[in-house]
């Protein structure tokens, strides 16, 4: 065991060394000149367009009406953790201390979504929406609400927004999990959830 | 065996060859496409490759950084000099954690360092998961793309492969069927696994955190479920701020398979309540590669794999023709700086187009380095007597005007004169399958002196 | 301005065609063109076979010949490639700056230097444009289909100018055509392979003369199409640029 530790040690103390004595001469952290990203365009409709794009569906609905769409869309669906403050449809809770392998059976997660980035489709969501880390992966299928003025173009917008959060876990999430490993073709639902459907209130 | 003896192989059968290549072609013009839907694709690759540059130059003071944040946060960091010192930390965490059981996801440095054999021999059963890498982990394969692991693979060979290790039903190749078998028996490998092991794609210096990229989810279902988690990173992963993920991820999909962004982008800062993260820093020759002035740049590298799908080569020979664990051109110059010898033949094996450096998302110079890489071989390797001697002599005549005027015309006389067969046999590669040029009467030197008199 | 023709050796031997039709040209478009005598070699297949250290003897040849002249003009991408990217082996002297920056692939000369694209040209076919990589990505002849940069090929300037040309779009616009200098015979599976695949695209699109500014190149393609018996002529640019009816 100290001779393991030992052995790391030295690692380190070498691998820094080494990294001292070969690196070139200093180069400068470039500006970032994000003026020329820029772009005057609609959010929404490329968020649309884009969650579309990668396999997700997306739809505007009233608040109040949040928990008919999801039945609409999910008749089947049992085992439901609901996370959104306005939704009803839960049927297990869970908090910090919930043991993720409990959640292997769940058929639908419904969470809220921080905020969405334009030109991917991505949603961020952070340990703060999800309680759970795995629950967004684990779940058959997966709702994200998101509320349609939390939308940024692009991903240095995205980094700027997220840049004060308490950071402990959080994801960006961009359509359902998929997978073209076999001859190229596009399967949608490999290891995490099925499918995605986001929400606009 | 060298890259051209077994891309030789690979060309005879040209149907698989035609097919390999149009399918990699199909991901390049994928790239393209999102590539050109971003106001500023040329500026982005600035940007990251000048962010990289200053990465290298500053390479100690980041990782120290990188750690002291990370440990803040209550991950466990470890320094690994090789892939030996790597695979050992590994299996201690293992045995301090009485793991059996081990699910992974996509880490070319573990490949890179051979630690399912290590691990296996410890009576560890370790399955990979994202879906490329276990089909060629279950056909005793290496990957042979780092993005698509099975790229060589028919959909048909996948059937017969999970026929007789999942017992599916044969499906005629069915890509929905057969990625919903393995979904299912993964499922059960993730829930009953005490570690997950993942690489990484971008460890940030002043969080301490790092960010795993996948398509699949299966980084995050085995992260999120085992106790332990451990990623293992090489040093060049290091980026300096956070806010440079808002230039790397724009890149890194787009160029790899032409999404706009990997389906999963995780952030991991802190183990979760009552859990375990581990990360292990590698070197295993990347601070050998750092001292060479003229290859430093290969360690930019972001692991896109955009190289391989441009290269005319690489579609045409196909990954394991490379012998390598990084395959393609990034694999070509990056080889050679861990053993000259044994991938002596990789910088040889490209026509120098130039392709592979313009696709770059952090703009290596990578066709540059394999003209450097040339030189520094045929001093060091010793290389065939009839390729060098040809050359010898063929430099010592072009610096020659004279006798060059005369060994053009002889070479000429004997093109056109000798029989056909003295001109095409077997020693002669070029007229395997090509004609050689008509020989004219003059060549242009005797027409000049005739017609122009100045 | 006095123009220093340079004639890879290749050209000089086996393509006197190209050498001519390059020298007609440029003393079509009133240029005061000299062919020093004595040229070797740029080097280049030296270089690129990794015995660059031994083409020092071929570089300083190139510059002797070619160090009085205001521009060196040849008709071959990569060989101008070569001595603009690699004639950094030998000392740096004005003369060998000199004759580094003032090299040009005929066809950038013709348009970057003399402004010209229209040369009066006339060839009623199917042409399909073989853009060598060395040309396109080493000297940027063109955009390169990998780049987002604004789209311009010079080649495609010239050849739209050419009366009755008609231009064939390809399906793959810059794919490397496999020659690669001694690669074509060290790795002749993946070569012919390559070249191959080339000359389907453009039987594909209906080519009736494969052109290109490499004839290296298209010594490749050549040989290949003769081998096969296939329906495609091959010219260089400078043959059809020097072309009336």
């Amino acid at each position: 065991m100290v001779q393991n530790k030992q052995k790391e040690i030295m690692g380190r103390d070498s691998i820094l060394k080494a990294i001292k004595q070969h690196k070139p001469d200093l180069l400068p952290i470039p500006e970032i000149d994000g003026a020329r990203f820029d772009d005057d365009v609609n959010l929404l409709d490329i968020f649309k367009h884009n969650v579309a794009l990668v396999g997700g569906s997306i739809k505007e609905v009233d608040k109040a009406l949040i928990d008919i769409e999801i039945k609409k869309q999910f008749p089947h669906a049992e085992n439901i953790v609901a996370l959104n403050e306005t939704s009803t449809l839960g049927t297990i809770s869970v908090n910090k201390q919930t043991d993720p392998h409990e959640l292997a059976t769940i058929d639908l997660a419904i969470v809220n979504g921080a905020f969405g980035v334009a030109e991917n489709g991505a949603v961020w969501v952070s340990e703060k929406e999800s309680i759970v880390r795995v629950l967004p992966f684990i779940s058959n299928d997966l709702v994200i609400i998101l509320l349609k003025e939390q939308l940024v173009l692009h991903m240095l917008q995205a980094y700027h927004k997220i840049a004060t959060r308490d950071r402990n876990f959080g994801v960006f999430i961009s359509g359902p999990s998929k997978t073209a490993d076999i001859e190229q073709c596009l399967v949608i639902g490999a290891q995490g959830a099925m499918s995605l459907t986001i929400l606009l209130v | 065996m060298s890259h051209a003896e077994k891309a030789t192989i690979f060309n005879k059968n040209e149907a698989k060859v035609n097919w390999h290549d149009k399918a990699l072609w199909y991901v390049r013009e994928k790239r393209d496409n999102a590539a050109h839907g971003v106001k500023e694709w040329e500026y982005l690759r600035d940007l990251a490759s000048a962010i990289k540059a200053n990465v290298l130059s500053d390479l100690d003071t980041y990782l120290v950084e990188f750690e002291a944040n990370a440990l803040k946060n209550g991950i466990k960091i470890h320094w690994a000099s090789d892939a030996e010192e790597h695979n050992a930390i590994i299996g201690k965490i293992l045995d301090d954690n009485k793991a059996e059981k081990v699910v992974k996801s996509k880490s070319m440095l573990t490949e890179e360092c051979h630690l399912n054999p290590y691990l296996e021999a410890k009576g560890i059963e370790v399955v990979d998961t994202d879906l490329g890498e276990y089909i060629v982990q279950i056909a005793k394969e290496t990957p042979s793309h780092i993005v698509l692991p099975a790229i060589h693979k028919t959909k048909e060979e996948v059937d017969e492969l999970f026929q007789e290790h999942l017992g599916t039903k044969p499906s005629n190749g069915n890509p929905e069927y057969l990625t919903n078998e393995a979904r299912k028996h993964l499922r059960g490998k993730f829930l009953k696994a005490d570690v997950a092991i993942t690489g990484v794609n971008f460890a940030i210096a002043d969080t301490g955190g790092f960010v795993v990229c996948t398509n699949e989810g299966n980084a995050d279902m085995g992260s999120h479920l085992a106790n332990v988690h451990i990623a293992s990173m090489g040093i060049e992963k290091i980026i300096p701020k956070e806010a440079h993920l808002g230039i790397f991820l724009r890149l890194l999909a787009r160029s790899a398979t032409g999404q706009p962004i990997t389906t999963y982008s995780s952030h991991f800062n802190k183990p979760a309540e009552g859990k375990e993260m581990h990360i292990v820093i590698v070197d295993n020759g990347r601070t050998e590669q750092l001292s060479r002035e003229d290859f430093r740049a290969s360690l930019h590298c972001i692991r896109c794999g955009a190289c391989m799908n441009t290269c005319p080569i690489y579609r045409r020979s196909g990954g394991h023709s490379y012998d390598a664990t990084i395959p393609g051109p990034i694999g070509s110059i990056l080889s050679p700086g861990k053993d000259l010898t044994k991938h002596s033949s990789l910088p040889f094996a490209s026509t120098l187009c130039g392709s592979c450096s313009n696709v770059c998302p952090v703009k290596i110079n990578i066709h540059e380095q394999l003209y450097k890489w040339r030189q520094i071989i045929v001093k060091d390797i010793k290389q065939p007597m009839v390729k060098k001697s040809i050359l010898k002599i063929a430099a010592s005549v072009l610096a020659k005007p004279k006798i060059y005027d005369f060994a053009g015309k002889s070479a000429r006389f004997m093109l056109k004169h000798a029989p056909r067969f003295m001109i095409y046999n077997k020693l002669n590669a070029w007229g395997k399958a090509r004609e050689l040029p008509e020989i004219k009467n003059e060549n242009f030197d005797q027409w000049y002196k005739i017609n122009r008199k100045k | 301005m006095k123009v220093g023709l340079f004639i890879p050796c290749y050209i000089n031997q086996l393509y006197p065609q190209v050498a001519i039709a390059t020298l007609e040209l440029l003393e079509k478009l009133g240029v005061d063109v000299y062919y020093p005598k004595g040229q070797t070699c740029c080097g280049q297949p030296l270089g690129n076979s990794g015995y660059e250290g031994d083409a020092k003897g071929s570089c300083q040849v190139f510059v002797e010949n070619f160090k009085e002249y205001d521009y060196i003009v040849g008709p071959s991408g990569s060989c101008i490639y070569h001595v603009k990217k690699h004639f950094d082996i030998i000392e740096q002297t004005p003369e060998v700056v000199k004759v580094r920056n003032n090299a040009y692939e005929l066809c950038e000369f013709i348009v970057k230097i003399l402004g010209k694209t229209d040369l009066g040209a006339s060839f009623p076919h199917k042409v399909g444009l073989h853009k060598s990589c060395h040309g396109l990505r080493g000297l940027h002849l063109g955009s390169c289909s990998e780049r987002m940069d604004p789209p311009f090929s010079t080649e495609e300037d010239l050849l739209n100018n050419v009366k009755g040309l008609e231009l064939m779009s390809l399906t793959r616009k810059d794919e490397c055509c496999g020659f690669g200098g001694t690669f074509s015979v060290f790795e002749e599976a993946i070569s012919v392979k390559m070249g191959k695949d080339r000359i389907q695209d453009h039987l594909d699109n209906n080519v009736e003369v494969i052109t290109g500014a490499d004839h290296s190149c298209l010594m490749h393609l050549e040989g290949l199409i003769n081998r096969n018996k296939q329906p495609l002529r091959v010219m260089h640019i400078a043959e059809i640029l020097n072309s009336s009816i």
